[in-house]
């Protein structure tokens, strides 16, 4: 733990002492047209360089759609853990934030941060975790992997780990991370290991390398395949949002508003498609059903089980 | 068509070269294609081969992402149609694609069985395609594999492209085969063709260029032969033109003739002297042309048995009817197998010459009559002065009178001289031949000459003599010619000085000698002895000579008798005249 928060640290200061990614707007309007407000988003990647690529043509698509409230350009800051984040959200220096729930959440905690709109991604715009096992294990609930071992995906992943740690930790489970899945555990404790990979985590479970895995609900059936049967979910997590995009309070309402308008039109224009797309497969945004405490509340509940993992090193997505 | 050698050594050349481009294409595209087959093989067992082994760890760990990214990566390879990581069951693990739709499927049951027993590569053929399954063992637990479906289909195309390539190759070697057997041919047949126009030159009578010899080689040889037989027909004077010009230069008539007599060349002096053309003669009879010598048909019956002759005397009947004397001769000439024989007659127009003759004959005739018998009567005349008939002559008066009856009978041998050799030269000298000792008559000549050697103060010696050697001659001819050069002898003699006469038999010939010690004939003089009034350029010479006419008498008596009469002599010590007479049996 301790060696991946100093590989955070060192990240933020390579990021944060370098000059800001920065990027204009296309167009050929000229400096004097173009008006000298900035629009900032800010992005938490241990892959600065390729967060930069990925967020920077959204950073200019609406950076040159809000020139009618005084935003001439668009920037793109990059950050190395969330609470380099927090910091850069709280000098004012980041105005936009658009990351998984539970990060999305944590900020909004500890900021002046305002959750604004959904972010759709691949065509959903929830997912779920599905805790599991091979029928024959002889687990059968959640209480029984106290003493097993457990894989999960990506130690920043929503759906592989985050949303189902704090679910079994919900539960009463006590989990401590291992990194040998034959490691013997005690029976007050649920081990869990990181597979990094869904697919990695299916066949552990199926060749019996670990008891019990997490994986996305959406992906599950599909892993599974034909030997689903084979299988028995133990655990299927409350839907979350994919992704949240969150303003910094204090940016100009007219901004606020043009940022929340413009990003809802998108999908509605090729132009707007297309930078979607390109934008990690953004399906679409648009408004919290229930409204933002609404429909982050379960989350909210949900964050004191996984602080310490979102203070980890690690990536927003 | 007709291909020359030029065009026979290309084709010949350039069949082989493209037969065995084209074997050697073949047998190159067939090796090839093998090997591309094995290399595309091996390759495709090589790739499973890394691949496996790479994934030994991620399968012993069950790492399927791992798995997943090194599958992709070998789907991504050339010729690699499909890629799987299986597990011990069988079952699929990662086809290395994300979605992974195979995930969990069985391989085939003769792969999982072979990867159950077997840690060999087991390779299934299948169309155009291969599938190489790696099974992966550990401590001798079966782990899984790896199964790869590598395509062959490049094979086709690239053995097409290699047979397209190796077919360009060959065409071009081909036809840089073609190009140089063309310019081999042509490097070869060039000084062919050169021989080829020279001897056209040669047969046309053309000037012959002399032939470059460029190689050493057989045509080199040829081309040296040839210049070689070029310069011997010039030097052997073969060649048409040049026999052309010397026969057209020729101031005799030349006349060609078949076996029958039919003329079929003549020179431009035929033609000139007859006045008839170059085209009327040919085909004409030479009896057309010559009249028949004195006592024959025809020229060619006076021709001998080897079909010669020499020194025919006839005319040519030149156009108008006109005679022209010419003197003949002819030559038979066989110029083929058959052995058929030609003519070559030479005829020189004698015309001249003949009234030349005449008019000698007439001078001769006015000698005899105007000189000669008139001179008779002065001798007469002046002897009968010295007789005294006119009168007792005073001391002053005989000396006169001596004078002029020395000088007439000088006059009257001179005259003699004249006639003698005018009868040499037309052979109308007679001679009474009988058979007679030799000896009295050279003893009758020294005694007739011994008053004139006296006058001189020179005796003669017979030292030797032959007896009884008889000779076939004229005897007054033959004691003219002894007195000559015994005469001869004595003018050339110092005074006191003795004339030496040897006789002796020489080779069936009766040889006589008559030596002086006199100053010798001069080098440049020589030559000039028995020539008619050779008398010498020196004024001792001169003075010592008579008329100059007298060695030349001699000289034809003597040959006439069948003999020769030739002489040795040496400045400052003498002179000696031998004559050769057959001496008869």
């Amino acid at each position: 733990m301790a060696s991946r928060l100093l590989l955070g640290l060192s990240l933020t200061i390579a990021v944060g002492c370098g000059q800001p990614f920065e990027s204009s707007p296309p167009g050929a309007e000229t400096a004097q047209s173009v008006p000298a407000g900035v629009l900032t988003i800010g992005s938490v990647s241990l892959n600065p360089t390729r967060e930069y690529e990925v967020v920077r043509p959204f950073a200019d698509f609406v950076a040159a759609n809000l020139h009618d409230v005084g935003i001439g350009r668009g920037r793109v800051v990059v950050v190395g853990s969330l609470n380099q984040m927090i910091e850069e959200l709280r000098e004012g220096r980041v105005d936009l934030l658009v990351d998984s729930p539970f990060p999305a959440v944590f900020v909004w905690q500890h900021t002046d941060v305002e959750p604004i709109l959904r972010r759709w991604k691949r065509g959903s715009d929830v997912y779920r975790s599905v805790i599991f096992t091979r029928t024959d294990s002889g687990v059968q609930s959640v209480d029984d992997l106290a003493g097993k071992i457990i894989a999960f995906g990506e130690p920043f992943s929503t759906s592989g780990f985050l949303m189902p740690k704090a679910a079994l930790a919900s539960a009463g489970l006590r989990l401590f991370n291992y990194e040998d899945p034959a490691a013997s555990i005690p029976g007050d404790r649920v081990g869990y290991v990181f597979s990094n990979d869904a697919e990695n985590t299916m066949f552990w479970v199926l060749k019996q390398k670990v008891v019990a895995g997490a994986v996305n609900a959406d992906y599950f059936e599909a892993l599974a395949g034909d030997r689903i049967s084979e299988l028995r979910i133990l655990l299927t997590t409350e839907a979350v949002p994919r992704n949240v995009v969150s303003v910094r309070s204090s940016l100009d309402p007219k901004v606020i508003q043009a940022i929340e308008a413009l990003l809802l039109e998108m999908h509605l224009s090729d132009e707007g498609r297309a930078s979607l797309e390109e934008f990690e497969e953004t399906t679409r945004f648009d408004p919290f059903p229930g409204g933002p405490d609404q429909d982050l509340a379960h989350i909210l509940t949900l964050l004191p089980h996984v602080e310490e993992d979102l203070g980890v090193v690690r990536s927003p997505r | 068509m007709r291909l020359g050698l030029k065009g026979r050594f290309v084709v010949f050349v350039s069949a082989i070269i493209i037969t065995f481009g084209v074997v050697l294409t073949a047998l190159s595209v067939r090796a090839q294609s093998a090997r591309l087959r094995h290399e595309l093989e091996d390759r495709g067992k090589l790739l499973t081969t890394v691949i496996a082994a790479n994934a030994t760890d991620a399968l012993a760990k069950l790492e399927v992402r791992e798995l997943r990214n090194m599958i992709s990566e070998a789907r991504d390879q050339e010729n690699v149609l499909d890629a799987v990581a299986f597990d011990e069951d069988g079952r699929v693990l990662t086809d290395g694609t994300v979605v992974n739709p195979r995930r969990h499927m069985l391989i085939s049951e003769a792969a999982l069985r072979h990867a159950t027993g077997s840690e060999a590569l087991l390779v299934e053929f299948d169309g155009e395609a291969m599938t190489v399954t790696k099974p992966l063992h550990l401590g001798g637990q079966v782990l899984g594999g790896v199964r790869v479906r590598y395509s062959l289909a490049g094979l086709a195309e690239d053995q097409a492209s290699l047979a397209r390539r190796t077919a360009k190759v060959g065409a071009i070697f081909a036809l840089m085969g073609v190009l140089a057997a063309a310019l081999l041919a042509e490097a070869v047949t060039r000084p062919l063709n050169e021989v080829i126009r020279a001897t056209r030159a040669l047969s046309e009578g053309k000037p012959v260029p002399r032939l470059a010899v460029r190689t050493a080689d057989e045509v080199g040889e040829l081309a040296e032969a040839f210049n070689e037989m070029t310069r011997k027909l010039r030097d052997t004077t073969v060649s048409r033109d040049y026999l052309d010009r010397v026969l057209e230069t020729m101031g005799e008539c030349l006349v060609v003739t078949g076996p029958d007599g039919t003329i079929t060349r003549v020179n431009s002096a035929v033609c000139s002297l007859s006045g008839v053309g170059e085209d009327e003669l040919l085909g004409q009879n030479c009896r057309d042309l010559f009249r028949a010598p004195e006592g024959h048909m025809s020229l060619l019956d006076a021709l001998g048995p080897d079909g010669s002759a020499y020194g025919l005397e006839t005319e040519l009947l030149a156009r108008g009817g006109e005679a022209v004397p010419v003197l003949i001769s002819v030559g038979a000439m066989e110029e083929n197998p058959e052995r058929a024989r030609s003519y070559v007659v030479v005829a020189a127009d004698i015309g001249e010459r003949l009234r030349h003759e005449q008019q000698k004959d007439e001078f001769v005739t006015m000698i005899h009559h105007e000189v000669r018998a008139p001179l008779t009567a002065v001798r007469g005349a002046i002897g009968l002065l010295e007789g005294g008939v006119a009168g007792e002559l005073g001391e002053r008066g005989q000396e006169l009178v001596k004078i002029a009856l020395r000088n007439s009978e000088r006059m009257g041998r001179l005259v003699n001289d004249i006639l003698a050799s005018r009868k040499l030269d037309s052979g109308r000298m007679a001679f009474h031949l009988e058979k007679i000792e030799m000896m009295p008559l050279i003893e009758q000549a020294i005694d007739s000459t011994s008053a004139y050697a006296t006058n001189h103060k020179v005796r003669f010696e017979l030292k030797e003599a032959v007896p009884g050697s008889i000779v076939r001659v004229d005897p007054d001819r033959m004691i003219q010619v002894l007195t000559n050069v015994l005469s001869n002898a004595v003018r050339f003699s110092p005074t006191d000085g003795v004339v030496t006469v040897k006789a002796s038999r020489r080779d069936q010939m009766l040889r006589v000698a008559v030596s002086d010690a006199g100053p010798g004939i001069p080098e440049d003089f020589r030559n000039h002895v028995f020539e008619a009034f050779a008398r010498g350029e020196h004024d001792d010479w001169r003075h010592r000579s008579g008329t100059g006419l007298g060695m030349s008498i001699s000289k034809g008596i003597i040959e006439e008798l069948g003999g020769v009469i030739t002489f040795e002599t040496e400045l400052g010590s003498g002179t000696t005249f031998f004559i050769d007479i057959p001496e008869s049996v």
